[in-house]
Parts: C-alpha cells; sequence; structure tokens
C-alpha cells in the first residue's frame, strides 16, 4: 500500500469531507454554469425573423484566401429551436445549393440539403453534421444555434478577454453525434455576450479556437456579431464569417422555411 | 447549330431580357480504349451552353433555361431543350407552377426507380441523371400532414438515344424519327401525377401515382426503316413507394413502383443503405458507403451495387465516387470513377471512367452490358460559369 493511500485509509472523516465538497461544489458550478449560459442565450432571443448575407473566407496556412457567400435567412420558434435557410451564392458551381435546417432544443436539428442540378433534396444524416462545411473551418454544427438545453455545464471562473472581464464556463455536448467532446466558453460580465469558444475534438485535443467580434445590437434586445473567426490549430487553416446588411422583422413566415421552400432556390 | 450561332443568342438575350444572365459553358471529351463493334470513332467531343435567368420578386419566380448541345460526331446527341420556362407563384401554404421544368422523385443513389416525372437524356451521360424539360401545371399544397403535390403533364418529351456514329448503344439503331405511340394523342396525350410526402422525426416517407405515356418505352422493329428499332410508347400507371429511416451516420432507403400497361403489372425495386465515416483515420475526409440492391420482375436477375464516395472536404470541394455493380446471374461486372473538382471560382473539371468485365465469358444467361462490351471509356468535362 503506497503512502498516498494509507493516508486517505486512515482518516475516512477526512475523504467523506472532501469528496462531499467535491460534490457541492461541482452542483454549485453547474448551476452556475448554466445560470450564465441561459442569460447569454437571451440575447439570441427576439429577433423575430432576419436575413443577411454572409460572406466566409477560408485562409489557407500560407495566407491565401478564398471567399464563399450566402444568403441567409431565419425564423425564431417559440418553444422550439429554430428555422433557418442557407443558399449558396459563390462559388458558381454550388451556386444555388441550400441547406434548410430545423433546429431543436434537445434532439438533434433536422437538415436538408437541396442539390439544384439534380433538383433534388437530401437529408443530412445527423452525425454528418460534425464534418467540415464547405470546405471551411466551420462545421455543420458550428452553424446550428447553440441551443441551451443541449450541452452541461461547469462554471470554471472568470478572466479577462480581450478588454472585458468574463466568466469561463466548460459545456459537454449531449448530442452523441457531436464531434466536440467539450467547448471552453467565455462570456462577458457585461451583456453576457460569448466572445471565444476553444473546441475540443473527440480525443480531448483543442481543435480550434472561435472568436466573436463586431456585436451589433438590434430592438434593444437581439446582439449580433458581425464577424466570427475559427482558427484550427491542427492544420493551421482559419475561417473568417462576416454578416452583412442584417435586417430583422422581414415578414418571414413558415412557409419561406418550408420543405417546398428549399426547392424554389433555383 | 454551331457554337457561334449560340454564343450569338445567347449575347441577344442578355441584351434584351432583364434581370442577370448567367449560365454554364461546358466542354467534354469522351475517349473509348477499344474499337466499336460498327466502325464509330473512338472518341467524340461536345459543347454545351446552358444560359440561365431567375428572377425572383416578392412571392413571384420566372425561371428561364434552355440548354444547347453539339456533338462532332453524332447528330443524335445535338440537342436544344428547354430545361426550365416556368412562372411560380408562391402562396402561404399553397404554390404554383406553370411551365416548363424538372421534378425529381426519390431517395435511392444508383437507380431512381420512382422519377418519373421529365424524360431522360439518354444520349448525355450513362448514369440516366440528365433530364429533358417537361411541360405542366403543377399545383403543390404543404400542410402538417405533409407535402401534396398534383401535376398535369401537357404533353410528351421522347427519349434520346445514340445514333448511327455514337456509342454506348444497342447493336441495333433506335429509330428516333419514327416511335409509336398507344394512345391516339400520341405525343400530345395529357398525363397527371401525384405526388404525398412527409417526415416523422428520422422516418422519410412518400407515395406517388402517373398515370400517362410511359417514359422507358419497349421497343419494336421499326416498320418505316429496315435493321431499326422504334421506342413504343404505352400508356401506363404506375404507383411508388420511397421510404428512407436515419439512425446516426446510417440511412435505410428503398424505392418501390408498380406499373401496368406493358405487358403484365410488375413490381421492381431498388434497396440499400448509405453509411458514412466522418473524419475517417483523424483527416477530415469522410467516406460514404452505399450499397443498393435491385430487383424488377422482367429481368431474370438484377445487379447490386457497391459505391463509396469520398469527400475530401477541402477548398476544391474535391470528391470521388466509384461504383461496382455485379449481377450474379450473368456474371457481370461494371466499374465506375467520378471525381469532381473546383478549379478557382470559376470553373469546375469532372473526370468519369466505366469499365465492363467479364461480357465476352459466355455462361448461358443474357448479359445486360452486351451491347457495351467495347465501351469502356473515360471522359473529361471541364465546365466555365459565366456571370455572377
Amino acid at each position: 500500500m503506497s503512502r498516498s493511500n494509507y493516508f486517505f485509509f486512515k482518516r475516512p472523516i477526512a475523504l467523506f469531507i472532501l469528496a462531499m465538497t467535491l460534490i457541492l461544489s461541482g452542483g454549485i458550478s453547474a448551476n452556475k454554469g448554466l445560470e450564465i449560459a441561459k442569460l447569454s442565450d437571451k440575447n439570441n432571443d427576439g429577433y423575430g425573423d432576419s436575413s443577411s448575407s454572409m460572406t466566409m473566407q477560408l485562409i489557407n496556412r500560407k495566407g491565401d484566401v478564398v471567399e464563399r457567400k450566402l444568403a441567409f435567412k431565419r425564423l425564431e420558434v417559440p418553444e422550439d429551436g429554430d428555422k433557418s435557410i442557407a443558399v449558396f451564392e459563390s462559388p458558381r458551381d454550388v451556386k444555388g445549393v441550400a441547406i434548410l435546417s430545423y433546429a431543436h432544443k434537445v434532439e438533434s436539428d433536422d437538415q436538408w440539403l437541396y442539390l439544384p442540378a439534380l433538383k433534388r433534396v437530401k437529408r443530412i444524416a445527423s452525425k454528418n453534421k460534425s464534418g467540415p462545411f464547405l470546405g471551411s473551418e466551420f462545421s455543420f454544427e458550428d452553424f446550428s444555434f447553440q441551443e441551451v438545453e443541449k450541452y452541461e455545464y461547469t462554471f470554471i471562473g472568470e478572466e479577462v478577454c480581450k478588454d472585458l472581464m468574463c466568466f469561463v464556463i466548460e459545456r459537454r455536448p449531449l448530442d452523441p453525434y457531436s464531434g466536440y467532446t467539450k467547448q471552453m466558453v467565455w462570456i462577458d460580465k457585461e451583456n453576457y455576450l460569448v466572445q471565444k469558444i476553444y473546441h475540443y475534438d473527440r480525443k480531448s485535443f483543442h481543435l480550434k479556437t472561435q472568436t466573436f467580434e463586431d456585436y451589433r445590437l438590434y430592438k434593444d434586445s437581439y446582439w449580433q456579431p458581425h464577424m466570427v473567426k475559427m482558427i484550427n490549430h491542427q492544420n493551421g487553416k482559419s475561417s473568417i464569417l462576416m454578416f452583412e446588411d442584417v435586417k430583422l422583422n422581414t415578414g418571414f413566415t413558415d412557409k419561406d422555411f418550408s420543405q417546398n421552400s428549399l426547392r424554389r432556390s433555383r | 447549330m454551331t457554337v457561334w450561332r449560340i454564343l450569338t443568342i445567347t449575347a441577344f438575350f442578355s441584351a434584351v431580357l432583364p434581370g442577370e444572365i448567367i449560365g454554364e459553358y461546358s466542354i467534354d471529351n469522351r475517349y473509348f480504349f477499344n474499337e466499336a463493334t460498327q466502325g464509330q470513332d473512338k472518341s467524340h467531343t461536345s459543347f454545351t451552353l446552358s444560359p440561365e435567368l431567375f428572377i425572383e420578386e416578392g412571392e413571384r419566380i420566372i425561371h428561364i433555361k434552355p440548354k444547347f448541345r453539339k456533338d462532332n460526331k453524332d447528330a443524335e446527341r445535338n440537342l436544344f431543350d428547354i430545361q426550365e420556362l416556368y412562372l411560380l407563384e408562391i402562396f402561404e401554404d399553397k404554390e404554383i407552377k406553370l411551365g416548363i421544368s424538372k421534378e425529381f422523385w426519390g431517395v435511392t443513389e444508383t437507380t431512381h426507380r420512382v422519377d418519373i416525372i421529365n424524360q431522360t437524356d439518354t444520349s448525355e451521360s450513362f448514369d440516366g441523371e440528365d433530364k429533358l424539360g417537361q411541360p405542366m401545371i403543377k399545383f403543390s399544397y404543404e400542410r402538417d400532414w405533409g407535402l401534396l403535390d398534383i401535376y398535369t403533364l401537357i404533353g410528351f418529351r421522347e427519349r434520346t438515344f445514340a445514333g448511327q456514329d455514337g456509342r454506348l448503344r444497342f447493336g441495333v439503331i433506335t429509330d428516333t424519327d419514327n416511335p409509336l405511340y398507344i394512345s391516339s394523342a400520341k405525343n400530345k396525350r395529357v398525363d397527371f401525377a401525384i405526388r404525398w410526402s412527409n417526415y416523422y422525426d428520422n422516418f422519410e416517407v412518400a407515395l406517388s401515382h402517373f398515370s400517362g405515356t410511359t417514359r422507358e418505352p419497349r421497343y419494336l422493329a421499326s416498320e418505316k426503316k429496315l435493321n431499326k428499332l422504334s421506342p413504343l410508347y404505352e400508356v401506363i400507371d404506375q404507383s411508388g413507394l420511397e421510404m428512407q429511416y436515419f439512425f446516426g451516420s446510417l440511412a435505410l432507403k428503398g424505392e418501390f413502383i408498380s406499373r401496368s400497361g406493358q405487358g403484365d403489372r410488375f413490381t421492381a425495386a431498388t434497396y440499400g443503405l448509405e453509411y458514412t465515416q466522418v473524419g475517417i483515420l483523424d483527416t477530415r475526409l469522410d467516406l460514404g458507403w452505399i450499397i443498393e440492391a435491385n430487383h424488377d420482375d422482367r429481368l431474370v436477375s438484377s445487379p447490386t451495387v457497391l459505391g463509396t464516395r469520398l469527400t475530401l472536404n477541402d477548398i476544391s470541394d474535391t470528391q470521388i465516387l466509384s461504383g461496382l455493380t455485379y449481377n450474379e446471374r450473368s456474371e457481370e461486372i461494371g466499374f465506375l470513377l467520378e471525381a469532381t473538382r473546383r478549379l478557382g471560382n470559376c470553373c469546375l473539371v469532372s473526370i468519369e471512367g466505366i469499365y465492363f468485365d467479364d461480357i465476352n465469358e459466355d455462361n448461358g444467361e443474357r448479359k445486360i452490358f452486351q451491347s457495351f462490351k467495347e465501351d469502356d471509356f473515360l471522359r473529361i468535362e471541364f465546365i466555365y460559369y459565366f456571370g455572377e
């Protein structure tokens, strides 16, 4: 028997107290983590519906840049996840390709892909969402809405991030098909906006860092970042997502996110 | 029609029509490894131009997309087709489409049993995925109970076939000048189709029925031309069922049809699975596996297909498809390889190869690929996209 084991063995009361402390603090930190996540999620509420143009820059290790453009529409669905449709505008060979997503609070999102050349709609299998999105460092998963209910939280502490003071929470995806084992999320204390996310891959290796910039407030309640960066530490590549022409209350209804709407793109 | 005339017409249209004209221009060359059985050439080249105009204004869409193709060897491959020329009006839960369009039905990857709205442009490609525009009035209704599409199909499009100088054809030429119809309205018959589809969590289902001129003809000896076959377009009724179920990375798929009107009623099916390995070997590559089996009452045996889809997830969206088709009874094997890759922001290059094996060995069974036994080929296509 080693010395350390002997130490615990002889002191059952000390061990009990230590265990209780861990359990209780664990409980508190989980609650606090969840509370922060919920407050942060409120910033995504109340947009009703929105449209924007997205430009995605893919940057390789040498610094070469290529661009992709998408038109993006979304609709807030009370009591469930949101609906969205993204239509590719460039590169030209994928112009008109569209992705329709119905996000859900707990269960996996439903996603369909429309291929205009074949006029065909194909459903995207749940697990395939962990793969790269259009050759970028973002995965399909990074594009779906980060519903609070989809993660388990632990409060880690507080830390300076950029020029702000941030909460640091750890979250673990509950979706078995997620490509991540955990994510560390930095949320500022002032407006509860997500500033930075570390993504850990299936081997718990720090794979990617995502940062959110240029937040703008709409309708006094909804915050939209206008620039999102993703750096992949494994391959040295990065992707930048820029949102332009963000419009709220454009009058979209369910029909703009229907199965038929997907087939309407070109 | 020469390429220059096509370009002049495009230039003319872009000058007079509102909106932005975009389109694609492609050149492809098919090279056959063996000498043809009937003296056709070992290679042919074709040019395709397909300008496109898409106008979306509020709840109304206008879409125009003609297609011109010119082949340097086979005149039967020359084509002028209107792929899209329609007006779409959108209402809250309804849609009406008037004009010429393409509509796809189905879930499987290798054979499309249920898909029937559009005629197949067989002379374009070997996989049968290229279609001709179909004039229609389509009414679409979408509610909680699913999506209901009702089609009135006005007029009929004949199937295209490779001609005398073309390859990948039967030993006997199809006499496309003298098609035979059962309906007295011939190719003017008005056909009907209906399809309902819905999804329940991970289960998707569709039921359909088509009543009209068959897209897939039978053949009779031509009465007008010696040693030619006339396509016989009978009037059929075809019911279809499509199902797919998703479980993680696995998709189970099936398409089933029952058709009457061409001799005895028969059933045919394609069913199988698709499994995707995301990020194989700790890379960003995805590898998809497709296994599909076929059944057709009309045939003694149908092939089973094993396919793979390798997606590189790179900046060029490189994708490599392979397919191995095996027919147990006739012991025939076919192998297909297709790779596509984007070049810059303007272009796409695609390479396709098909190899037919074991066809000469006579085992007493009818060979499905018999006519194509010398037609192993490699095809290279380069597509240039114009307009923004």
